[in-house]
C-alpha cells in the first residue's frame, strides 16, 4: 500500500474514533494535543488501526504513537 | 490483699475533704498513702490500690498518682493511678499507672457486653446480612458472615460460635486498664476499655470496646461520638467523628466528622469528611473527601474520589439493593452508580452510571458513561501508574503494630484470583469477538456496553499479563536456579506440594484462597470441628500460610491448561521460552506503564504553571516544582525493574541452557 493511501486511511480511522471531521486532522497533529484524545481514546486507536489495516501492532510501541505521521511510519512498517 | 482503713487514715482522708458513708466499705492495700487522696466522694465498696509514683498525665507533663476532687462509687483502682476531677466515676476496674482527668461521667449503669455481639446490617442497608461485632472479629469471619447467607446452616452455627464468645463479656463492671489516659472526655458509658488505649476530649462514647496494645495504642480523639461499637487496636478516631453501631478494626483512622452508622471499616481503612451507611470496609478501604457518600456497598483496597456516591434508592420494598466494588478499584471524582452493580478488581469508575450493571468479570478494566451508557474498557488500567502505585504502596503502609492481627491480607500483585478473572475475561472476551458482526459499534453484556473495536485489543492485553504471570511464577517457585545441578531438580520444584486446590479462587476479606479450601472449613464449622473463635482464627491463619502452596498448584494446572504439558514434563527449552516471552510482556508492560507516566510531563500537563503566559517561565515553573519525567523517581524505579528482570531472565536461560 503507497504511504499516502496508508494517510488517508489513518486520517480517515482517526476522525471515525475521536468523533472529528476528518478536515480537523492534519498530518503532524498529535493526538492528544492537537486532536484532544484520552488515554481510551488512545486505545481506540490502536484497535482502529488494527482492524483497518488487518495488522497486529506490537503493543508497547504502538502507544508511543503520538502523530498522525508517526502513525503512517509505523503502520507502513508492518505493511511493507 | 486489701485490707480496712485504719483510724489514723480515715482521719488524715477526712482532714483533706473526703467522705464516705461508711470507711469500712472503702479497702486498701498495704503501702497506701492517705495523703495522696483529697476532696473525694466515695460510695458503695471501693478498693484503693498505692499511690506512690507520679506519672505523665499529657506530654512532659508529670502529676501526682492519686484520687482528687471526684466521686467514685464501686471501683477498684489500681496501684499510681491518678483520677481526678472526675465528676462520677463508678462500676470499673481500673488498672494501674491509668490517668482519668477532668472528665465528667465514666460509669457502668447494667450488665453490658460492651458492645460485643451487636448486629449491624452492613451491605445491605434493609437487612439480612446482620454482622455481629465483637472485639476478635476479623475480615475474614465478616465476609463469611455477610456472604454466605446462602448456607443457614453456616451462619447459625458461625452465630452460636460469635453469641458464646461474646456472652463472656457480658458483667455489670467495667474495665478501664492499665496505663491507659482519659482526659477532658465528657461521657462514657459501658464501655471497655483495653490497657494502653488513649481518650482525649471524647464527647459520649456509650456501649463500646476499645482495645489497645502496648505497641498499638487505640485513640480516641475530640469530639467522638460513639455509640455501640467495637474499636480495635492501632486505631484513631478523633476530630468530631460520629460511628453509630459500627466496627473498627486494626490500624484504621476515621475523622474529620466523618459519620459512620452500620458499617465495618477493617485494617488500615481511612475515613475522613464523608459518610458511611451499611459500608462493609474491607482492608485498605480509603476515603477521604467532603460529599463522598459509601453506602450499602463492600469495598477493600478501593480510593473514592471527591464526591463519590451510590444509591440504593431505587428501591419498592426497602433500601435493598447493594453493591460491591472489588479490590483495589476507584472511583472518580463525582462518580455515582446505582446499586446494584458490581465493579470488578482494580478498575477505575468514572462519571455518573445511570443504570445497574455487573462488570465484574472484567478486572483492570475503565467504567465511563458515554451518551447515557455505561462503557467499559476491559484491561485498561493494566498499564497505568495508578494500578502499579498502589500494588507497592499498600503493604508499606500497614499500621498494625499490634503482634495479634486479625484480618490476613495477601498483597500479591500477580496471584491466582486476579489471573483467573484475567484467564476468564480473555476467553470472554475471545467469545464476544466470534459472536459480534463487525457492523455493530458496541456489544451490551450485563448492563455494560464495550466497543466492539476493543475486543481484540484489550484480548490481547489480558494476555500479556497471563504470559507474564507464568513466567514471574515459575521464577519464584524455581528459586536461585543457579544452585541447581541437575533440571531434574528443577523438575521436583516445580512439583507442586499440595493436593489439587480446586477453584474459583476468591477474595476472602483480603486473603486469596482457593474455593474448594474454604468450604472445607465452612463444612468443619457446620460438622462441629471447628467451635470457637480462637478455632476460626487458627484455620484461616493456616489457609493464609498455605497461600503459596495453593498458589502455585493453580499455576501449574494453568500452565498444563495453556500450555499443553504438564510442569513435570517440562524441559529446559520449554522453561527458557516460558521465561523469555513472560520478559517479554513484562517489558512491554513497563515501557506502557512508562507511557502512561510521560503524561504526566506532556504540555497539557503544564497547564497552570508559570505565572506569565511565557513557554520558557511555565516550563522552567513546572520543571522546579515537578521535575523532569528523567529525574521522576517512579519512572528511574521502573527502568531499573525492566533492567533486573533482563538480567534475570539471563542468569536463568544461561543456567537451563546447561541442562539442554
Amino acid at each position: 500500500m503507497e504511504k499516502e493511501e496508508v494517510k488517508n486511511k489513518v486520517k480517515k480511522v482517526v476522525a471515525q474514533v475521536l468523533k472529528i471531521d476528518q478536515s480537523e486532522v492534519e498530518d503532524d497533529s498529535n493526538f492528544i494535543f492537537d486532536l484532544g484524545a484520552d488515554s481510551m481514546q488512545s486505545i481506540q486507536l490502536v484497535a482502529a488501526f488494527e482492524e483497518e489495516f488487518n495488522i497486529e501492532m506490537d503493543e508497547d510501541e504502538a502507544v508511543a504513537v503520538q502523530t498522525i505521521s508517526e502513525a503512517v511510519d509505523f503502520i507502513s512498517g508492518y505493511l511493507n | 490483699m486489701y485490707r480496712n482503713l485504719t483510724s489514723p487514715e480515715i482521719n488524715i482522708l477526712e482532714k483533706q475533704g473526703n467522705e464516705a458513708e461508711d470507711w469500712r466499705n472503702v479497702q486498701v492495700k498495704d503501702g497506701f498513702n492517705a495523703y495522696a487522696v483529697k476532696n473525694t466522694q466515695f460510695d458503695g465498696e471501693v478498693k484503693l490500690g498505692v499511690f506512690t509514683k507520679k506519672l505523665e498525665v499529657e506530654g512532659d507533663i508529670v502529676k501526682k498518682s492519686g484520687i482528687f476532687n471526684s466521686f467514685i462509687s464501686n471501683c477498684i483502682i489500681g496501684d499510681n493511678t491518678r483520677i481526678s476531677k472526675v465528676n462520677i466515676l463508678s462500676n470499673y476496674i481500673i488498672g494501674n499507672n491509668t490517668v482519668i482527668e477532668n472528665a465528667g461521667s465514666v460509669f457502668v449503669d447494667k450488665e453490658s457486653t460492651f458492645g460485643n455481639g451487636a448486629e449491624i446490617d452492613v451491605l445491605n442497608e434493609g437487612g439480612g446480612r446482620e454482622l455481629p461485632i465483637f472485639d476478635q472479629l476479623s475480615s475474614q469471619i465478616a465476609s463469611i458472615l455477610v456472604l454466605h447467607r446462602h448456607d443457614t446452616e453456616l451462619i447459625k452455627k458461625l452465630k452460636e460460635i460469635i453469641s458464646n464468645y461474646t456472652r463472656q463479656k457480658k458483667s455489670d463492671q467495667g474495665y478501664i486498664g492499665s496505663n491507659v489516659k482519659i482526659i477532658d472526655t465528657t461521657f462514657i458509658k459501658n464501655v471497655f476499655v483495653d490497657d494502653f488505649t488513649v481518650i482525649t476530649g471524647a464527647l459520649n462514647l456509650n456501649e463500646g470496646t476499645i482495645r489497645s496494645a502496648e505497641e498499638s495504642p487505640a485513640v480516641i480523639g475530640g469530639g467522638v461520638i460513639a455509640k455501640e461499637f467495637i474499636v480495635l487496636s492501632g486505631s484513631v478516631i478523633d476530630s468530631g467523628a460520629i460511628i453509630t453501631s459500627s466496627f473498627i478494626g486494626q490500624g484504621v483512622q476515621i475523622g474529620k466528622q466523618y459519620s459512620a452508622v452500620g458499617s465495618a471499616f477493617f485494617a488500615n481503612s481511612e475515613a475522613f469528611h464523608g459518610e458511611a451507611c451499611s459500608l462493609f470496609a474491607g482492608p485498605y478501604t480509603v476515603t477521604h473527601h467532603k460529599s463522598s457518600l459509601l453506602i450499602a456497598g463492600m469495598f477493600s483496597f478501593y480510593n473514592a474520589g471527591s464526591g463519590s456516591n451510590q444509591s440504593n434508592h431505587m428501591y419498592k420494598l426497602g433500601p435493598n439493593h447493594q453493591g460491591i466494588v472489588e479490590r483495589g478499584s476507584k472511583t472518580g471524582s463525582l462518580s455515582y452508580m446505582l446499586w446494584p452493580c458490581k465493579v470488578g478488581p482494580f478498575s477505575v469508575v468514572m462519571g455518573k452510571h445511570p443504570g445497574n450493571f455487573d462488570a465484574s468479570e472484567f478486572p483492570f478494566s475503565y467504567l465511563n458513561v458515554v451518551d447515557g451508557k455505561s462503557v467499559l474498557t476491559p484491561a485498561m488500567n493494566l498499564f497505568t501508574v495508578g494500578t502499579r502505585r498502589d500494588s507497592v504502596k499498600w503493604p508499606k503502609r500497614d499500621r498494625r503494630k499490634d503482634p495479634v492481627k486479625y484480618d490476613l491480607i495477601h498483597f500479591d500483585f500477580l496471584n491466582p484470583f486476579i489471573i483467573e478473572r484475567v484467564v476468564n475475561a480473555s476467553n470472554l472476551l475471545n467469545n464476544l469477538l466470534e459472536k459480534t458482526p463487525r457492523e455493530r459499534e458496541y456489544i451490551s453484556y450485563k448492563g455494560i456496553h464495550i466497543l466492539r473495536l476493543m475486543l481484540r485489543t484489550t484480548r490481547k492485553y489480558y494476555e500479556m499479563f497471563i504470559k507474564l504471570y507464568i513466567a514471574e511464577e515459575i521464577k519464584k517457585r524455581i528459586g536461585d536456579i543457579t544452585s541447581y545441578s541437575s533440571f531434574d531438580k528443577i523438575l521436583a520444584k516445580l512439583n507442586p506440594d499440595v493436593e489439587c486446590a480446586e477453584g474459583p479462587w476468591i477474595d476472602v476479606g483480603g486473603m486469596y484462597a482457593p474455593d474448594q479450601i474454604l468450604q472445607e472449613m465452612l463444612d468443619d464449622i457446620k460438622t462441629g470441628n471447628l467451635t470457637t473463635v480462637d478455632m476460626l482464627h487458627k484455620r484461616f491463619n493456616e489457609i493464609f500460610s498455605n497461600y503459596k502452596n495453593f498458589s502455585w498448584n493453580w499455576c501449574a494446572q494453568l500452565i498444563e491448561q495453556r500450555l499443553n504439558i504438564s510442569v513435570n514434563s517440562l524441559g529446559p527449552e520449554n522453561l527458557i521460552e516460558i521465561i523469555n516471552e513472560g520478559l517479554v510482556n513484562k517489558i512491554k508492560l513497563n515501557n506502557m506503564i512508562l507511557k502512561d507516566a510521560e503524561k504526566e510531563f506532556d504540555p497539557n500537563s503544564k497547564t497552570g504553571f508559570g505565572y506569565l503566559n511565557d513557554n520558557n517561565i511555565k516550563d522552567a515553573d513546572f520543571e522546579s516544582v515537578r521535575g523532569t519525567y528523567e529525574k521522576n523517581s517512579f519512572v528511574n524505579e521502573i527502568l531499573a525493574e525492566s533492567e533486573l528482570k533482563k538480567a534475570e531472565v539471563s542468569v536463568f536461560t544461561e543456567h537451563l541452557k546447561l541442562f539442554s
